[in-house]
């Protein structure tokens, strides 16, 4: 068989693609229908840049989920296939099977794996990982810089410090530091995971404290429920049988997270939670001279309630934008991780990890470089575009 | 660049149409807006907020940013069409023929930079001249408007001025180049009011010194009369009424004039003679003007059919001059008939003492040195020796300009602070030093709180019925979540709110519907002290009438106990029954209305009354303007508070003022007056306030 032109190469992938368009094509028609009812999403579809902000990261989004579904690949991502080592784009499958796509449409690895099917493989683990982590170091920054923000004085200069401090610490080094075995093995990145997975369960559980106390009915099976439920989820998150942290039985035990993936999780959340607390401590400092806080200090509110439920609400414009910046940077992070070869194992094939491989032969060939580096430069830059169209338009009126 | 010279009006106004374009719409700002200003004039431009009078002024500056339009009409400015001139000619007119002062002097100058070099740039740009002759006119333009020690304060940063100092140099810079044309918006709005009386006095002599025309934005009647020639009012983008302000203070012919004079409380009056009357309804938003006359649907001249139809035109009313008004039924109607007499409202008897105050003191101890921490403390005395009582069902107003302790007052009365020396009496328990969190459920629902500004005091993100609601929940009202809603309904329609709002977002109502909300929430555990901090003093007139009767309704139902607090004295006079006026922490005087309204005066009482601009032609006024400006609460004047701007401090002998504060003098019956001043000079006082024989 013929290598492929590089139209037809196009065409494949635009044809291999067909679900996530279908699929873009239906959340626009949908959104910009009912944009008037959805409130600051649906202005989103009132700037250009906003719209191509959010149909780049959608655009990788559905490409992830489709790709874990093992829909829009067209080889498994880990198989060899001899013969395939290092070729071009369009290069035909050497002696492929019936139902086997017959091209490797992005060319082959240095081990003879399928670019494309990595990629999208690739952007299921960036996809999962990126917003998570983010989640996770919000809820962090947002439970200590509340307070820090609210209260002032000595418990702000005592945080404030303690976030300068992890601020002022070289980050590669700390990742450096977080994964090397001697460490892990002293169980240290597990603690640390340890703790700062309880913020979400504080969280929750504050907030909805403060909203119902006055309703014991109410509040005491709420929480009861809500925080058993997320009390389990935590330990089966951090419990692992063979690690330092094995506190509930097997049975008990949800689900595993690889180490590897934990590991990178809690260094990002770890470097990234002090940025949000600052941000969160001047957002509360700025609301708290406000005459409803007054006013719900003067009937008697707890600081809780003041601070999740009249501060919180009302910082959350800043803090959408900030959230999609912070995807932004938490993926370069991953990918610089992943580059680094730190925590995910080394067949695994995020955009970092793969960028690595090859650079390696970087000069002779560059294709199995090329499509995961634009990949990551797409899905930030999408990401940054719909930070920047949120905040213009949460803006006007 | 060499001045136009020109003969005819500084600028001549046609016709003129702006409207600004939205994503959804065109909204029309101003519509068929004409207006001239003489050389030499002074024209007042009067309207409540969104009327479009500040767009006028930026079309004149032509200014209006990326979605403003003008869509018709001209403005001509001696002569030559403004909207031609190329962006080079502009930026010569702007700062140099047409200068603008904005309501917030903070905000129009730059921090960074010394106040002497933001002056000399003036007519550095636009003249081309040098630095030291600029430095010379910024001297003298100093020293005009009346700021000590003008070398110093050219060498200084805008920070370090006080507000009304600050204001005085955007002034100056104004007439750094000797403009033709001076437009001033809402100026004094964000100051003090002896403050705002120095600094109107000054535009008006300097108006008059230098020859410049001026286009006066102001909400506040007044002050338009104050230092206006000529008014025009302006209703939901159009220009209602123009005329002389002879004309249109006494002989008004327009009904929302003639409304909008009825809305506002004036001083000299009887609140049972002249009461005030709102205007009914809502201010209509842009898109939402009715057909025919914008004002018809809250017009009590109204008739179908002819104020529904078509343009209403500007017409001129014969015999007066240049007097016009945007009206079909001039002639109709009865401009002298006296107000329809309101149903006089019996007022609830004044009962027990609820709240009573001892010697109350409340101190701050301020580090010297804020980063370490270490060094002298500072202490600042935020009120020294507060005494008095205040009966149930009755109105207390607590009268003083900004920094003399009304604010911590209120702090410590609700708990948010503890006092540091004193008590607070409630009904015989005392609860002045504990802290909020320590009160039980019925002490803290029982005193509550109405906030100032109405776009602040709910929280934006929570819609108005689960507000409510949640003030009742922490109250312990109802016992469950639908006999909660129902009680917030009825709290609604008390404050006369369609019972649709409970579902709506704050953002949805206009500034008097919040308020209303603010002061359901305060009264949603049945509160029986509460403290209003200038309630109405944010909201437009039209509405102030409306919610201050409100007010005053809720307290005849409910026998609230009222604390009032506000500067503007009308209102006062109008709606307390005892007033207590207080400077630097201090109160100065005490008294029932009538008492503290009338001479013997406190000298501080006297100058403020003399300082609130009343909008009425018949009023003669005596001037005292206060020199300097408050004094810091950080480093208080030895002696009486009030000594260091007091006019009557020669007239006690040998220093007494000081060394000493003075003791409270009884002068009558619960009138009280914390002076040195002999009680036979006391007596000798004038009224400030008098009526002009007609």
């Amino acid at each position: 068989m013929e290598p492929l032109s590089w139209i037809d190469i196009i065409l494949r992938l635009l044809a291999q693609l067909t679900p996530v368009w279908i699929a873009l094509v239906a959340t626009f028609t949908i959104s910009i229908t009912y944009k008037r009812r959805l409130g600051l999403y649906g202005k989103l579809f009132d700037s250009t840049i906003g719209m191509v902000g959010f149909a780049l990261v959608m655009f990788w989004v559905y490409a992830a989920i489709f790709g874990a579904f093992d829909l829009i690949i067209t080889h498994n991502a880990l198989e060899q296939v001899s013969g395939m080592k290092n070729k071009p784009p369009g290069t035909p499958l050497s002696g492929a099977k019936e139902g086997e796509y017959a091209y490797y449409l992005l060319g082959g690895d240095n081990l003879a794996r399928d670019v494309f099917s990595r990629m999208i493989k690739g952007s299921w683990v960036v996809v999962q990982i990126a917003p998570l982590a983010t989640v996770f170091a919000f809820m962090v920054g947002i439970t200590l810089g509340l307070p820090a923000g609210y209260y002032g004085g000595k418990l702000d200069t005592l945080l404030s410090f303690l976030a300068n401090l992890i601020l002022a610490f070289p980050v590669i080094l700390l990742f450096y530091l977080l994964v090397t075995p001697e460490i892990v093995d002293t169980g240290i990145p597990s603690y640390m995971g340890a703790v700062m997975f309880i913020f979400p369960i504080a969280f929750v559980g504050i907030l909805l404290n403060s909203r119902y106390h006055t309703q014991p009915a109410i509040r005491t099976p709420l929480l009861i429920g809500v925080l058993g439920v997320m009390f389990w989820l935590y330990l089966s998150l951090i419990s692992e049988s063979g690690t330092k942290l094995d506190v509930i039985p097997r049975w008990l035990d949800g689900f595993d997270i690889p180490g590897g993936i934990l590991v990178v999780f809690v260094s990002v959340v770890f470097v990234n939670s002090p940025t949000v607390f600052r941000i969160v401590r001047g957002l509360a400092m700025d609301i708290k001279t406000r005459d409803y806080v007054a006013a719900a200090q003067t009937r008697g509110e707890g600081p809780w309630y003041i601070m999740l439920w009249e501060i919180l609400p009302n910082a959350r414009g800043p803090l959408i934008v900030d959230f999609c910046l912070r995807v932004g940077y938490t993926t370069i992070l991953l990918g610089t991780l992943g580059f680094f070869g730190l925590g995910l194992p080394p067949e695994s094939p995020d955009w970092g990890s793969t960028i690595n491989e090859g650079r390696k032969l970087l000069s002779i060939y560059l294709h199995p470089a090329l499509p995961p580096a634009l990949a990551l430069l797409s899905l930030v830059l999408g990401l940054n575009l719909l930070a920047d169209g949120l905040r213009e338009e949460s803006l006007r009126d | 660049m060499a001045k136009w010279d020109y003969d005819g009006p500084i600028l001549e106004i046609d016709k003129l149409s702006i409207s600004f374009f939205t994503r959804l719409r065109e909204i029309p700002a101003v519509m068929d807006f004409s207006a001239n200003v003489m050389p030499g004039e002074a024209l007042g431009l009067v309207g409540e907020s969104g009327c479009g009078k500040s767009t006028v002024a930026l079309g004149v500056m032509q200014d209006l940013g990326v979605n403003g339009q003008i869509v018709g009409g001209t403005i001509k400015f001696k002569g030559r069409d403004i909207s031609e001139l190329t962006p080079e000619e502009l930026r010569d007119v702007r700062g140099n023929e047409i200068a603008m002062i904005y309501q917030e002097p903070m905000a129009s100058l730059n921090p960074a930079m010394r106040i002497g070099k933001q002056l000399m740039e003036v007519p550095m740009i636009h003249e081309g001249i040098d630095a030291k002759v600029a430095y010379q006119r910024a001297l003298e333009v100093v020293t005009d408007v009346k700021l000590p020690d003008p070398e110093r304060i050219l060498n200084s940063f805008p920070h370090q001025l006080s507000g009304g100092q600050q204001q005085r140099i955007v002034i100056a810079m104004a007439l750094m180049s000797k403009p033709s044309l001076l437009i001033l918006d809402e100026p004094t709005t964000a100051l003090d009011v002896t403050v705002e009386a120095a600094v109107v006095d000054l535009v008006k002599d300097l108006g008059k010194k230098y020859g410049t025309s001026m286009l006066f934005i102001s909400h506040n009647l007044g002050l338009v009369l104050e230092t206006c020639d000529r008014i025009c009012v302006m209703y939901s983008g159009e220009a209602v009424e123009r005329g002389s302000i002879d004309d249109v203070f006494n002989q008004m012919q327009h009904p929302y004039t003639q409304a909008l004079f009825r809305s506002i409380p004036l001083p000299g009056a009887d609140k049972n003679s002249r009461p005030l009357v709102a205007i009914p309804g809502n201010f209509p938003l842009p898109h939402e003007r009715p057909p025919g006359c914008n004002f018809g649907p809250r017009c009590d001249y109204f008739v179908e059919g002819v104020c529904d139809t078509g343009n209403v035109m500007m017409e001129q009313i014969s015999g007066d001059d240049r007097h016009v008004s945007r009206c079909r039924r001039i002639k109709e109607i009865d401009w002298h008939a006296p107000i329809a007499a309101a149903i006089r409202q019996e007022k609830a008897e004044i009962g027990e003492v609820v709240l009573k105050m001892k010697d109350l003191k409340k101190y701050y101890e301020v580090a010297a040195s804020a980063l370490f921490g270490g060094g002298s403390k500072k202490v600042v005395k935020a009120n020294e020796t507060l005494s008095f009582e205040a009966r149930e069902s009755e109105t207390l107003a607590i009268v003083g300009e900004s920094g003399c302790g009304k604010s911590t007052f209120a702090k410590v009365l609700m708990g948010l602070e503890t006092a540091t020396d004193g008590e607070i009496l409630l009904d015989g328990n005392s609860i002045g030093d504990i802290p909020i969190e320590a009160r039980d459920t019925a002490t803290v629902s029982s005193v509550q709180m109405v906030f100032q500004n109405p776009f602040d005091t709910l929280n934006p993100s929570m819609t108005v019925g689960r507000q409510i609601i949640r003030a009742l929940e922490i109250f312990k009202v109802g016992a469950n979540e639908s006999e909660r809603r129902e009680r917030m309904l009825v709290l609604l329609d008390m404050v006369k709110l369609p019972r649709e709002f409970a579902d709506r977002m704050p953002r949805q109502l206009s500034g008097g519907q919040k308020q209303r909300v603010g002061i359901a929430r305060a009264f949603a555990g049945g509160a029986r002290i509460v403290v209003a901090d200038e309630p109405v003093s944010a909201l437009d007139v039209s509405v102030q009438a409306a919610v201050t009767d409100l007010l005053m309704e809720i307290q005849r139902t409910e026998k609230t106990t009222l604390l009032f607090i506000s500067h503007d004295l009308s209102i006062v006079r109008y709606l307390s029954d005892r007033v207590m006026v207080m400077y630097l922490g201090h109160v100065v005087e005490i008294g029932t209305t009538d008492q503290v309204f009338s001479p013997p005066y406190h000298p501080y009482t006297e100058a403020l009354l003399s300082a609130v601009p009343i909008a009425d032609t018949k009023i003669e006024k005596k001037r005292i303007v206060l020199e300097g400006e408050i004094p810091s609460a950080m480093n208080p004047p030895s002696g009486c508070p009030f000594q260091t701007r007091c006019g009557w401090k020669d007239q006690v002998p040998d220093g007494l003022c000081d060394r000493e504060v003075p003791p409270m003098v009884t002068l009558a019956e619960g009138h009280q007056v914390k002076c040195h001043l002999s009680l036979e000079i006391l007596h000798r006082m004038e009224p400030v306030i008098k009526i002009a024989a007609e």
